[in-house]
């Protein structure tokens, strides 16, 4: 029998689930393998009945927390999808903000004192609040990466994420290092798997599907300092896509 | 450089002659041409379109050429898994032209034929590079960070088809080899070379070396000698800690050749193929093994590796040193902390003279014949679980030929769309059937463990250098097995007792977690009862609910229980790394001699044909030289215990 997928999401802009709808002719392969029971972008029927839910987005309120706890509970294999669900994303970069300051910046006078959709606490990834089993990190995710899990977890298989650098892919499309282009990257320090896009075209890693379980982060700062990287400049986009609140 | 021979043969051809040559090249349709062109404001090896393209005023290109012989990605098989055994190998036998290989690139090339095409022919590497003819170029400009005037590398005599030397208005064409002459004299009207273009070339090349701002203070004949008295020099940690373990280093060098490999299954469930993909010694899990064991882990060990690989290991096993000068490394390590002259230097004005022998032993390799990347049908014929985690295979080759292994020799299982594990053969040699004990630690094994009897895996190999029957016979044999270590001791003991008469004293020990990871039961009773066997068991601890009398204690309890003398036995130990180093401590306090201690060691071996690098203990590779050692002969290797 297929395995049954379900697709949620929750704080995100679903780019990560467009990417899916995305697959175009291969969608077609990827309903032989498995059952889609629910995946709002792409059909108008759900149910509660799934093996592995993929899950879209940052957690931000008591109420999302308990939805997820359900969706953990009702799913043999929980899957964060996008760099929102496996790091927070940029939805955490609020965190640098009270929840109290945020409100009032966004809502101003607005009453919304009371009303549980506004009842938010600090952003936070999926495994802050369930077990996570595997992670398709990503702003957005690869979809070669998302069709390799897939296939992987149909034969049997663990699917494993890159545990090199995006150094690593960058070379391999023989690019010109875009520090030697007068830009700075965080590819030494962040997770591969996204064959190195930013950088084959020019622009430097933001760092989006997160960072290697042991990033060499002294040594990064070091390069980065040599280029001229300003302490500002190089904290923001440590954090841009993973912040914490120690910082790096 | 009086000495190059192809002085004597050399072509001119005006720059228009030239173009025309290159784009009539192009346009024939027998080889596609790959030259130097722009990209970005550097340069790299790409498809040429015309002749315009090309840029014989080049420095260094970002990748080596190497990528044209060994792709960054590459399939080399291809099968469906939908069908129970339906594999085959995808060979690129594409016909090329390489455009401006420089001197240094060149002799890469030529370090690369003697790793992929030695005593094991690579059949993929062989395909591409016998489709490939090489045009050479002489180095008109030098890169700032080159330095390969030092290396003796700024210039060739041999190895290249053609050699152009781009005079501006005229190009030099030096032939070199029948191909590269007929190449010529096919698609250009070139003239016999003027005594002054002659005298061009020559002033040309003789100018090189002053080009270079850059130098190593010492031959590289002196470089393994120099590394091996500096291996534990402070410049090792002091750069290690600014390394970001990219992997940049290796990726980028001309003679960094270890590869990965990995099975992709499209989603249709049916049609994957194997791939092939660079890797590198700097990055964190190239010697992971399934176990979950990362055996050179740290930055340090990892970045000294590099440089012992291309300034030790591989002058001793080829007489090369791996470095061509190119500066490749030292130009896009992002820290600047990979470049070989600079720590060559750096150690030659203080080095430590503190010696550590890295020697590689010289082992008899038996080249193997086939194809060596494509597994051999094979049938389980028999399963029968162990354990929890460890299930007894037999299988037979469907070709119907014996697998003809040593003991101590292990084979690649594989399973399409999984991949490959290396598993140590557990029976004796002779029969159609081999036995295998899996343990279900990683996506292969435990994809095994669903299959049944009939079901079809592939094997590759054997593999590996497994125990001397001849060297052991007549001697008393003390064998010392932990856990899982047993399987492939299994089969040295049964080979010994089936030869019993060969032998004198036969003691065997065993040791495992607890009574439920024991192994080989009906082995272990028939040991038992035999009256020419001493069998001493033990397990380290016996959990409530299991059952058990006997001895409770690690191995090494069992070590004073062995009445032996130690000058006259042989002791062979095979069991997980953290055993190793207690059982020979003990056999060592009790005056065995490190000559009569042998062990096997398990790494990450993936190709098993000393290719890929993963398995390699310093200058030794586990799947070539091992996984069987005498101890006396890895005891010094700082990576071996």
């Amino acid at each position: 029998m297929k395995p049954k997928v379900a697709f949620f999401d929750f704080a995100s802009c679903e780019g990560c689930q467009l990417q899916v709808a995305n697959l175009e002719e291969k969608i077609l392969d990827l309903i032989e393998v498995v059952d889609v029971v629910s995946f709002r972008e792409v059909m108008k029927e759900h149910s509660d009945d799934y093996d592995i839910a993929i899950v879209e987005g940052s957690i931000q309120r008591p109420m999302d927390e308990e939805r997820l706890k359900g969706i953990r509970k009702n799913a043999k294999v929980l899957i964060a999808l996008g760099a929102c669900a496996c790091t927070g994303g940029l939805n955490k970069l609020r965190n640098k903000w009270t929840v109290e300051n945020v409100k009032e910046e966004v809502y101003g006078d607005s009453d919304i004192e009371g009303n549980p959709l506004f009842d938010v606490h600090e952003a936070k990834a999926l495994d802050e609040v369930v077990k996570v089993d595997l992670y398709i990190p990503g702003c957005p995710i690869n979809r070669d990466e998302f069709t390799r899990f897939v296939s992987q977890l149909a034969m049997g298989r663990t699917p494993r994420l890159p545990s090199y650098p995006v150094c690593v892919e960058c070379k391999k499309n023989e690019n010109q290092c875009v520090f030697e282009l007068g830009q700075f990257c965080l590819g030494p320090v962040t997770r591969a798997g996204c064959n190195a896009i930013c950088p084959t075209h020019g622009e430097g890693c933001d760092g989006c599907r997160g960072y290697l379980d042991d990033p060499r982060m002294d040594a990064q700062k070091d390069v980065m300092r040599k280029y001229g990287v300003t302490l500002d400049e190089m904290m923001k986009r440590m954090t841009m896509y993973n912040y914490r609140k120690e910082g790096y | 450089m009086d000495g190059i021979k192809g002085l004597l043969k050399m072509k001119t051809l005006t720059r228009d002659k030239w173009q025309e040559f290159v784009n009539e090249l192009i346009a024939g349709d027998e080889r596609e041409v790959v030259g130097v062109k722009a990209k970005g404001n550097r340069f790299h090896f790409g498809p040429l379109e015309d002749a315009s393209e090309l840029r014989l005023d080049y420095d260094v290109t970002i990748l080596p050429p190497k990528k044209e012989l060994l792709p960054q990605h590459e399939e080399l098989l291809s099968f469906d898994i939908s069908r129970s055994f339906e594999v085959r190998a995808v060979k690129d036998d594409n016909r090329k032209i390489l455009i401006g290989v420089h001197p240094y690139d060149l002799r890469a090339i030529n370090m690369m034929d003697q790793i992929y095409l030695g005593e094991h022919i690579d059949e993929h590497y062989r395909t591409r590079r016998e489709n490939t003819l090489i045009i050479a170029s002489d180095i008109l400009n030098v890169p700032e960070r080159a330095f390969c005037a030092s290396m003796g590398t700024h210039l060739v005599d041999e190895g290249f088809d053609l050699l152009v030397t781009d005079l501006g208005d005229r190009v030099v064409i030096t032939e070199g080899t029948d191909e590269g002459r007929g190449l010529l004299k096919d698609h250009a009207d070139a003239e016999e070379a003027t005594a002054e273009d002659v005298e061009a070339v020559r002033r040309l090349r003789e100018g090189l070396p002053s080009k270079y701002s850059r130098e190593v203070l010492v031959d590289q004949k002196e470089w393994p000698s120099l590394l091996e008295d500096n291996y534990d020099h402070p410049v090792w940690g002091e750069q290690a800690r600014k390394c970001l373990t990219c992997g940049t280093c290796t990726l980028v060098c001309p003679t960094c050749v270890c590869y990965d490999v990995d099975d992709e299954v499209e989603l249709d469930m049916k049609s994957g193929s194997r791939k092939r993909t660079w890797d590198g010694c700097l990055l964190k899990e190239f010697t992971l093994v399934a176990g979950g064991e990362i055996f050179r882990e740290s930055p340090l060990e990892r970045y000294r590796h590099r440089y012992y690989r291309k300034g030790v290991y591989l002058p001793k096993r080829f007489g090369f040193v791996a470095c061509v000068g190119c500066g490749r490394c030292a130009a896009q390590c992002l820290p600047d902390i990979a470049d070989p002259s600079e720590i060559i230097n750096s150690i030659h004005s203080f080095s430590m003279e503190r010696r550590k022998e890295l020697p590689v032993p010289k082992v008899e390799i038996k080249g193997i014949k086939e194809d060596l990347l494509v597994p051999k049908s094979a049938t389980i014929v028999a399963k029968k679980r162990m354990t929890d985690i460890e299930v007894l295979y037999q299988i037979e080759l469907d070709s119907g030929e014996e697998l003809d292994h040593k003991p101590g020799q292990f084979v690649e299982v594989s399973i399409f769309g999984v991949g490959e594990a290396p598993i140590s053969i557990s029976s004796s040699p002779g029969g159609r059937r081999f036995e295998l004990l899996v343990r279900n630690v990683g996506d292969v094994t435990s994809k095994m463990e669903e299959l049944c009897v009939g079901d079809k895996i592939g094997i590759r190999g054997p593999f590996g250098n497994g125990f001397d029957m001849e060297e052991l016979s007549g001697s008393n044999m003390l064998f010392i097995g932990g856990g899982c270590g047993l399987a492939p001791l299994r089969s040295l003991i049964l080979t010994t007792l089936e030869n019993r008469s060969d032998f004198r004293d036969v003691t065997i020990l065993y040791g495992c977690k607890d009574p439920e990871a024991i192994l080989f039961d009906d082995d272990l009773s028939d040991w038992k009862e035999r009256k020419d066997v001493e069998f001493l068991q033990t397990v380290d601890t016996c959990p409530e609910g299991q059952c058990w009398e006997g001895n409770t204690g690690v191995i090494t309890t069992l070590i004073p229980k062995v009445d032996l003398d130690p000058r006259d036995v042989i002791a062979v130990i095979v069991g997980p790394p953290v055993m190793y180093r207690f059982v020979i401590n003990d056999l060592k306090k009790r005056g065995v001699p490190d000559e009569n201690i042998i062990v096997s060691l398990e790494r990450r071996m993936k190709c098993g044909v000393g290719k890929c690098g993963h398995c390699q203990i310093n200058g030794v590779y586990v799947c070539l030289e091992g996984p069987v050692f005498r101890y006396s002969d890895v005891k010094d290797l700082p990576e071996a215990f």
